[in-house]
């Protein structure tokens, strides 16, 4: 087991900038998210690191060891691939046993090794299995298996739910964390799924274009997104977005509503005052109308989803969406009266979107 | 085969009592069918299976057109002057020789161009064209290069020889040296047809696996024994059977080069059946002799089908 550190990593093809400067400290047993939405540099960056991708510039350590220019064999990690790349002429045992035996290890050791990790994983009955003759979810997790019997200081995993149904995907996902919980092994996973970050993850990384865009807790990242970016990936329903001015301490918004600011930032309205903001609010941090801070719209769509109701509304220009308690049940073009908790918008600078301490 | 089932066809309709024209009229699936394979049936009937037939027909018969007298029915006398033919077990042997030399040596060759063919050059067009043009070449236009490639005094390879100070062969003169050159331009001929259906298969195998074998550890030379041969297997089956089945027919280089000699040393089966039928045209002997032919052709295929099936 092993600490990982990035330091300025950079991947170019060509003039093509990827990767652009990647800072980031991975601790011993951690278990890091990379998550971000397609084409960001998510899986390149895992590939540098597994080398399976040469490096641009900058650094990758695993340990104390530099490893830019080690083979992938050399770096101790284990990897998997979001098509699981089982050989498919191999057993599901043989799969598992051969990156024990191009190691050298003798086959009485392979063999309690692999009864471990299938049990497991609960895919003993499956080992003289060729992979053609597994499920999606069993293939997946023999995928895992040939991961772990390696004992390795890193997994890496590449999006390795994508190719799962729905049901199966939050079961995997659970398993995954209960393995961490087990073996203990730092692990960094990439996806573009932030339910997958927000459950899994010690840490998650969010990275857009090829940049960190913000590094932290689920908590920190759910509660003090550090851009209008990260506000509107980690969430869902996705976060509300409304244009404003801050005025004596208010946020103005274009219709002429108006909510206090924040207690957090109350204290320098004098250095805001007159900057237009983008107003960041949760679905879900809208309360009854007697509570907070009272905002009217109008109803454009309801959605009742039985354990709560989405309402989307119109205020001014903005769609925002609300979730609220199922009994609540306005009807289309309905003025609805919404309330607000001050203390939860979140309040980012309108030219360069970043979040305003 | 369209026969039979036509015939159950017709039972059925019968047990359902129905006319057996109204099939035409209100065609089933089944019906549509066989109507529709019929055509390609008739066709293949009409150029495989007639002729087949008839040179099967024609090998139990004395049908000699030089002697002037009708054909009559011979019984297995055909056969039993080729057991006692020296120039059949000759030609018969040449034959095996050339299948069991060049049908490895084409597979090896045409393996490492595939291999070669397929590693991450810029630009791939030079690399793939090269691959097909001993292929695209004509067997004769083969023959005839390389009987000059051969040639003892005029030739390229003597030349290369003496150069490096080694004294050439006259190749054509020792049923040896002949034997080999033929086999050598065989090779060069065939082993680019096994690279283009190597090279296709080499192309199926995921690139992920290789990764994942760099992750687990594995080096180059234990990457293509663990992962590209295996995975390989059904394309090199394959180019097996269309080779060793074309290599069973050799005919063209050896004629163009050797036109079998000296004596009947480099002749093939498939040109010793040539000589009969077409210069002497005794067509008995010469089909029994095609019979042989035909019959050798289809063991090999049949062992190949049955390693193919093992596999499957
Ligand atoms: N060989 C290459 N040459 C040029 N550009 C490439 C190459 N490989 C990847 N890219 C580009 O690099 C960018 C990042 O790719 P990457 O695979 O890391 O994305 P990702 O974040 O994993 O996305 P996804 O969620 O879709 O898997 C993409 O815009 C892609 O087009
Ligand atoms: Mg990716």
């Amino acid at each position: 087991m092993s600490s990982v550190s990035f330091r300025k990593l950079e991947k170019n093809y060509g003039a093509l900038r990827i990767v652009k400067g990647i800072d980031l400290e991975i601790a011993d047993r951690e278990f890091v998210v990379l998550v971000g939405p397609s084409g960001c540099g998510k899986s390149t960056t895992l590939r540098m690191l597994a080398g399976l991708e040469s490096i641009s510039g900058g650094e990758i350590r695993i340990g104390e060891r530099v490893v830019n220019k080690l083979p992938p064999r050399e770096r101790d990690i284990a990897m998997v691939f979001q098509d699981y790349a089982l050989y498919p002429h191999k057993t599901v045992y043989e799969n598992m046993a051969f990156s024990l035996k191009v190691r050298g290890i003798p086959s009485a050791e392979i063999k309690p090794r692999i009864t471990q990790a299938a049990e497991m994983l609960g895919i003993t009955q499956l080992l003289e299995r060729k992979p053609s003759q597994l499920s999606g979810g069993q293939r997946q997790r023999v995928a895992m298996g040939r991961a772990i019997v390696r004992r390795p200081q890193v997994f890496l995993f590449d999006e390795p739910l994508s190719n799962l149904d729905a049901k199966l995907r939050g079961q995997v996902r659970t398993e995954i964390k209960r393995l961490h919980q087990a073996i203990g092994t730092t692990i960094i996973y990439v996806t573009h799924d932030q339910v997958e970050a927000m459950t899994l993850a010690d840490r998650i990384v969010i990275l857009k274009g090829g940049e960190i865009e913000q590094v932290g807790t689920p908590d920190e990242v759910y509660n003090s997104p550090a851009s209008v970016f990260v506000g509107g990936f980690i969430g869902s329903p996705a976060m509300n977005f409304a244009k404003g001015t801050i005025r004596n301490g208010q946020v103005m918004f274009e219709d002429g509503a108006g909510i206090p600011l924040p207690s957090r930032s109350a204290g320098k309205t004098g250095d805001h005052d007159g900057r237009e903001v983008v107003v960041g609010i949760r679905p879900e941090h809208f309360v009854p109308a007697g509570e907070g801070h009272a905002l009217s719209g109008r109803v454009q769509v309801v959605e009742p989803l039985g354990s709560d109701t989405l309402i989307h509304f119109a205020l001014g220009s903005s769609t925002l969406t609300a979730r609220v308690a199922p009994e609540m049940r306005p009807s289309p073009g309905e003025n609805l009266s919404i309330g607000v908790d001050p203390s939860r918008i979140h309040l980012f600078d309108a030219a360069t979107e970043r979040a305003i301490a | 085969m369209a026969t039979a089932s036509e015939t159950t066809l017709v039972t059925t309709h019968n047990e359902s009592g129905t006319k057996w024209w109204t099939r035409f009229l209100d065609p089933s699936e089944r019906t549509l069918g066989v109507l529709l394979l019929m055509p390609a049936a008739l066709l293949l009937t009409l150029i495989i299976v007639y002729p087949v037939c008839r040179l099967i027909w024609t090998s139990f018969q004395n049908l000699s057109l030089t002697s002037g007298v009708p054909a009559t029915f011979a019984g297995l006398e055909n056969y039993s002057l080729m057991l006692e033919d020296p120039v059949f077990w000759e030609t018969t042997w040449n034959t095996v020789l050339i299948t069991l030399i060049t049908v490895p040596g084409a597979l090896l060759v045409g393996l490492a161009l595939a291999l070669m063919a397929n590693l991450p050059f810029n630009v791939k067009w030079p690399v793939r064209l090269s691959l097909l043009i001993p292929w695209a070449l004509p067997l004769s236009f083969a023959g005839l290069i390389f009987a000059w490639f051969f040639h003892s005094e005029y030739g390229v390879v003597n030349d290369v020889l003496r150069r490096i100070g080694i004294e050439g062969v006259i190749w054509f003169n020792s049923a040896n040296w002949a034997f080999a050159a033929i086999c050598l331009t065989i090779i060069w001929k065939t082993s680019s047809f096994m690279a283009l259906i190597i090279l296709a298969g080499l192309q199926t195998i995921p690139r992920s696996l290789y990764e994942a074998a760099d992750v687990d550890g594995a080096g180059r030379l234990r990457q293509f024994f663990e992962i590209t041969l295996p995975l390989l297997k059904p394309a090199i089956v394959v180019a097996l059977i269309f080779r060793t089945i074309t290599a069973l027919q050799t005919f063209d280089i050896p004629f163009t080069m050797t036109r079998g000699g000296p004596g009947t040393s480099t002749a093939t089966l498939a040109m010793y059946i040539h000589q009969n039928t077409v210069d002497f045209l005794d067509l008995g002997y010469g089909s029994a002799l095609a019979v042989v032919m035909f019959a050798l052709s289809m063991g090999v295929t049949a062992v190949y089908l049955r390693m193919i099936r093992a596999k499957g």
